[in-house]
């Protein structure tokens, strides 16, 4: 960061987008397995 | 109190809403990282916002849904409203987990640290932590009465924390930012931010349906009558 002002920083985005998808993506998968067993 | 049957009327709708909802995102997400300007201050680390905002809202409507599903439970006793308490409040757990993780990762680049005691902060882990502790109990207790009354009873108390987190940054000096409006937020960041939070409203609403489906299998399979034993031939 220089003066109050960030520059780059991309890794993070992609961290955060990453991360998203694979907790949605995990959960949603969970929830159809879990749904299979209970039938 | 009678015992659940479980009635999907519609059962193709929570696909149709998983399907929205991942549509709605990679749109969203293409224009939030691709097409949207960075910000002036915060560069390309602001495009994390486009859905940290969205999981925000939606992780506080799935604990507000939740607090709706109890009152209704302890008022009606109707077991279809405790099977959709237990799935708005899992849903909540998860999206207010995902919640704190992107808010940290945001936070290192701009505030220089993963996490700070700040109020919003603060009182995003405690309803978390509640949550979790609800759907503790929820395992512990056997008896599906109990486990519904009072899992109902400490999601009412555990919901007085949804508008604390709201008001926190106004209430208190607060490291984080004040809550953005359309009127704020400069046009071009709205598009990116808006399919993002129906996006992941749709998904909620899918993984609230789908886990609604599982609670309401098991309690039919609980509190089902016990087979009439079988009558020997005289």
């Amino acid at each position: 960061m220089t003066g109050g002002y960030l520059h780059g920083g991309w890794n993070f985005v992609w961290a955060a987008y990453g991360w998203t998808a694979i907790v949605l993506t995990a959960y949603g998968a969970s929830l159809l397995t879990r749904l299979r067993r209970s039938r | 109190m009678t015992v659940p049957v479980p009635n999907h009327r519609f059962p193709k709708l929570p696909y149709l809403a998983l399907a929205a909802g991942v549509l709605c995102l990679i749109a969203g997400s293409y224009l939030g990282l691709f097409v949207a300007p960075p910000e002036h201050f915060m560069g390309d680390v602001q495009r994390i916002m486009y859905v940290h905002v969205p999981t925000a809202w939606n992780a506080m409507l799935a604990f507000t849904f939740a607090f709706v599903c109890a009152v209704f439970f302890l008022f009606t006793s109707d077991w279809k409203w405790d099977a959709r308490m237990e799935a708005a409040a899992e849903v909540g757990c998860v999206l207010a987990f995902l919640l704190c993780c992107q808010g940290a990762i945001w936070a290192k680049p701009t505030w220089g640290v993963w996490w700070d005691w700040d109020p919003r902060l603060t009182t995003t882990a405690i309803l978390l932590l509640a949550f979790i502790g609800i759907l503790a109990l929820r395992s512990f207790v056997d008896d599906p009465v109990r486990r519904a009354t009072w899992s109902a009873v400490a999601t009412i108390i555990a919901s007085v924390d949804v508008p604390i987190v709201y008001y926190s940054v106004r209430w208190w000096n607060s490291l984080h930012q004040l809550q953005s409006s359309p009127a704020t937020v400069s046009k071009s960041f709205h598009l990116p931010l808006r399919l993002n939070a129906f996006g992941i409203l749709f998904l909620m609403t899918g993984f609230i349906i789908l886990r609604a489906r599982i609670a309401s299998l098991r309690l039919a399979d609980e509190l089902a009558p016990p087979p009439l034993p079988a009558v020997e031939p005289a």
